[in-house]
């Protein structure tokens, strides 16, 4: 049981450097971005770092399903690399809706 | 619709601070006490008051699992599995919710954070026995150092279905309310499926980030989601959970409990007064 649970520690240490950086990333845009709308209302950079903060927002935890997947294959362990693809399918339904939506 | 000012951002930044706090002293998303906030004080409607505060969830969600990786406390398989069923329920509610009417969403929270009130008070005493190391683990059992016995222990996952099952349903909770949905999880997991809280809370943190996602995309789209508005609630919660588990380590979680439970109940018997 040695082997893949050290590749399990593996993953999450992977997806928690994954983390840190998506916050921090989507935090620095969100901050500049709401300091230069406070200043400028009607700035569209101020608009479009904000957007750019939120979808940075979002797609952290859609990479983190990503990263598991292509981690999931490297173990071969295709049962669960299967799950990460069910919910994958399944982000990628709300991707689309909202697509469709804009 | 509310003009944004510079006083307006700061006061829904400092009650971002204020959910994220209570809610990482709690170990949930905060939004339960966000989404009433946003929409009764400020004057927000229910669905706008409820998608930003599911952006904050997702927030959180990183912030929170990206602090406790590396210890074990995350089942990485079970939290996927469960995903299956949560990100179904956040894709099903995500796509229906713009056809509720606030009332019915009323309605619905103010029953939500009842059953809320009551699984926290009911859960005051309640400390978390760990089963035996077991030698023959199965897939999704796990094994992690716990601090309260000193050595490494390990544990059985039991009745999946039990733990898809609610994990739908905090999906679809989720994503129509503006909550985390582990407020359902976590109790159920902890309880009934043989996962000690400490796991169950922390991989309950790590999977509300894709249970949010599977909806927040398309109340994004709707224009449910004020920009700058969600950037002042997030970057508050972000500053409150680090206060909340500072601020943890030094207060008595029971009666926090008693008193978050009997803030859930005011909040409740609001709504439910408004809506009839």
């Amino acid at each position: 049981m040695t082997r893949p649970e050290a590749s399990l520690n593996r993953l999450e240490r992977h997806l928690g450097r994954l983390l840190i950086i998506g916050v921090l990333t989507s935090a620095s845009l969100l901050t500049i971005g709401l300091g230069l709308w406070l200043s400028h209302p009607q700035s569209a950079a101020a608009m479009w770092l904000l957007n750019a903060g939120l979808v940075v927002l979002m797609a952290t935890p859609m990479m983190r399903v990503v990263v598991s997947f292509a981690e999931y294959v490297g173990m071969r362990q295709w049962f669960f690399a299967g799950v990460t693809v069910v919910v994958l399918v399944e982000l990628a339904v709300t991707v689309l809706f909202a697509l469709s939506r804009r | 619709m509310i003009t944004l000012t510079p006083a307006v951002v700061a006061v829904i930044m400092a009650s971002g601070a204020v959910a994220g706090c209570i809610g990482a002293l709690l170990g949930l998303g905060g939004g339960v006490f966000l989404v009433p906030f946003l929409n009764a004080w400020l004057g927000l409607d229910f669905k706008t008051a409820a998608a930003i505060s599911l952006v904050t969830v997702i927030a959180t969600s990183s912030a929170v699992s990206a602090g406790t990786t590396g210890r074990n406390l995350i089942n990485l398989r079970l939290g996927m599995l469960l995903e299956v069923a949560s990100a179904a329920g956040g894709v099903a509610a995500g796509i229906t919710v713009a056809r509720i009417s606030d009332i019915a969403l009323e309605r619905g929270f103010a029953g939500i954070t009842a059953l809320i009130a009551v699984l926290m008070l009911s859960r005051l005493e309640q400390r978390n026995v760990i089963s035996d190391a077991t030698d023959n683990p199965g897939p999704l059992d796990g094994r992690f150092y716990d601090d309260e016995s000193g050595c490494e222990v390990g544990y059985r996952v039991r009745r999946l279905p039990v733990a898809l099952g609610i994990s739908f349903v905090a999906g679809n909770v989720s994503a129509a309310f503006g909550i985390g949905g582990g407020i359902l999880k976590v109790p159920v997991l902890a309880s009934w499926c043989g996962v000690p809280m400490r796991v169950a809370a922390a991989t309950s943190s790590l999977m509300i980030g894709v249970t949010a996602v599977a909806s927040v995309p398309i109340q994004y789209a709707n224009g449910y989601i004020n920009p700058p508005l969600a950037a002042a609630a997030v970057l508050g919660v972000l500053i409150g959970s680090r206060g909340g588990l500072w601020f943890g380590a030094r207060a008595r979680a029971k009666w926090l409990k008693a008193l978050m439970a009997l803030v859930l109940i005011l909040v409740s018997v609001f709504y439910l007064r408004r809506s009839l």
